[in-house]
């Protein structure tokens, strides 16, 4: 498991590794599901360093406006 | 002169001195993107790009800029290169009034060369990469998804290929954007108030002309196919999906079948986008794949998406102006003389035009903000005469400092309908609109001393005729 630099959800995990052995993995959080590349830069990989203002809130996910809106039928 | 395939468009790229290769290797991020973009700010006749050399990877291809520029966009309809920008226009035009041209049904394509229905892996399949960096993961966003209407199903002009985002969320799994005022967002409507998955595909590196019809605002029963056709001048090739009835480009390079997912909707984003801003995050549908074809060893042609001018402006600027262009001369046939609407996929856009009276140029700004596209954009509408090159920006230029009169020529309609993307409406998707007459009043609108117009020495045309001859 990896720590996700965007919401900081300690469950990512690799979604795939580079063809040529070691060069790099691809992580993906299963919970704002950012995907990221082990070699980006630190400004994408930190959890300290990623743009605040790109961070996420896990508790805000569930409010994020539905677009296009659901059919009535859906909404519980 | 039809593009058999996405490859034959980059042999003849390639030939026109319009692709330029990068055997050195680049690192996925940021190269990929940050050089991409970086060609964008060489100017309009900048060449497509191909990375052949990708670090952590064995044989992956990438190009990108495809349509980036003039000269591309011109040898896309087949003509000379250095076609100036208002000759595409016409000839634009031209093709499109041969709309529609029938398809020609294939039985096989060369995609078929590999198939993949167990343990998909989207990010092994394709060589994905970040764009920009505060987006939310990799995207694919230059590909063509085609769906089909399920209430009138065997209506071919209702089958939809049309460019969305899409963000990669899993192995076998993808986010989409179909904003409601999108053709797909019909279709999924109508799944969902059924209960069922919508039936899709996906098909990435396509040969030009349908990528230049999908992106095209054409009415809701108009099909892409047959507008590919009357781009390219001869019948578009398809060929059907295994697992519904949807027809597919027949020179895809990667084709993905899936289904969109009924009553899901799931946290995506942001996404840089083609406003010079990011989406913030929204919980969009999600397409399940099921089916992967692809040629062996695919180029995977991907799109940078930015602050303007990227690729996506010369994928959307002459193909947004022809329809309004074509609208409005529905209207006003013997008036409209051509259309620029290339700014941000039309949020602004110039019309030149002729008047028979005075009023008439806010009558032709007002008819373009109620055309399909007008409801969506054209928050800014220009209106010019007729002698006025709407695509020779210091020639509109002239005509606002001296033909408007802030009084009588700025018109402002409040609370209007706008694409939610546009960073400043209020409430998103609403916004005022204006139209700028920037024509010379003609009676009874007599205001204003234009009667005496500057004319040229004597000659001048023959001139610019020799001088031409000798710069060359």
């Amino acid at each position: 498991m990896h720590t996700c630099p965007r919401c900081e959800s300690k469950e990512a995990t690799v979604v795939s590794k580079s063809p040529v052995e070691g060069a790099w993995e691809v992580y993906m959080c299963p919970v704002c599901i950012f995907t990221w590349r082990s070699i980006e830069p630190e400004t994408i990989t930190n959890p300290e360093k990623y743009n605040r203002a790109f961070k996420v809130n896990p508790a805000d996910i569930p409010l994020a406006e539905n677009v296009p809106a659901l059919p009535a039928k859906y909404i519980k | 002169m039809a593009y058999k395939d996405f490859r034959d468009f980059l042999a003849t790229l390639e030939k026109e001195g319009q692709l330029l290769t990068i055997h050195d290797e680049v690192k996925p991020e940021p190269d990929i993107a940050a050089a991409t973009k970086a060609m964008s700010k060489l100017g309009s006749e900048t060449p497509a790009m191909l990375f052949d050399n990708i670090y952590g990877y064995t044989n992956a291809k990438v190009a990108m800029n495809v349509m980036g520029s003039w000269p591309n966009h011109a040898l896309m309809m087949g003509l000379p290169k250095n076609t100036p920008l208002k000759d595409q226009f016409f000839e634009f035009a031209r093709r499109y009034d041969q709309f529609p041209v029938p398809v020609q049904r294939e039985e096989t394509a060369p995609f078929h060369e590999v198939e993949i229905t167990e343990n998909i892996n989207l990010f092994e399949i394709l060589p994905l990469f970040r764009l920009n960096q505060g987006d939310g993961g990799f995207y694919i966003d230059k590909a063509c998804v085609i769906s089909r209407d399920l209430d009138d199903p065997d209506h071919f002009g209702k089958q939809n290929v049309g460019i969305y985002r899409m963000q990669v969320k899993g192995k076998d799994c993808l986010g989409i954007q179909p904003v409601p005022q999108h053709d797909i967002a019909i279709h999924l409507r109508q799944a969902e108030e059924r209960g069922e998955n919508l039936p899709v595909v996906i098909a990435l590196g396509n040969e030009p002309a349908i990528t230049t019809a999908a992106a095209t605002p054409l009415l809701y029963d108009q099909s892409e196919y047959e507008m590919a056709g009357a781009i390219q001048g001869e019948p578009y090739r398809i060929v059907k999906a295994k697992d519904s009835n949807l027809d597919i480009p027949w020179g895809a390079e990667v084709v993905l079948e899936g289904e969109l997912l009924a009553g899901v909707r799931e946290f995506e984003g942001p996404f840089g986008e083609f406003t010079g801003h990011y989406s913030g995050g929204r919980s969009m549908p999600v397409i399940k794949i099921n089916r992967v074809y692809h040629r062996k060893n695919p180029i995977f042609e991907h799109l940078y998406i930015g602050m303007p001018w990227t690729e996506t402006d010369y994928m959307v600027g002459i193909n947004t102006s022809v329809p309004l262009y074509q609208q409005l001369k529905e209207a006003f046939p013997n008036e409209i003389e051509a259309v620029n609407a290339m700014y941000t996929h039309g949020l602004v856009a110039i019309i030149s035009t002729k008047r028979r009276y005075g009023g008439f140029a806010k009558a032709v700004g007002m008819r373009a903000l109620t055309t399909p596209h007008g409801l969506g954009y054209c928050k800014l509408v220009i209106v010019v005469d007729e002698d006025v090159d709407p695509f020779n920006l210091p020639q509109v230029m002239w005509a606002l400092s001296t033909k408007m009169h802030p009084k009588h020529d700025a018109v402002i309609i409040p609370d209007l309908s706008v694409l939610a993307l546009d960073p400043g409406s209020e409430p998103s998707g609403i916004t005022h609109k204006m139209i700028l007459d920037a024509t010379t009043p003609v009676a009874p609108e007599t205001r204003g001393h234009y009667s005496q117009p500057l004319d040229s020495p004597l000659n001048v045309d023959k001139w610019e005729q020799r001088l031409r001859e000798l710069l060359q």
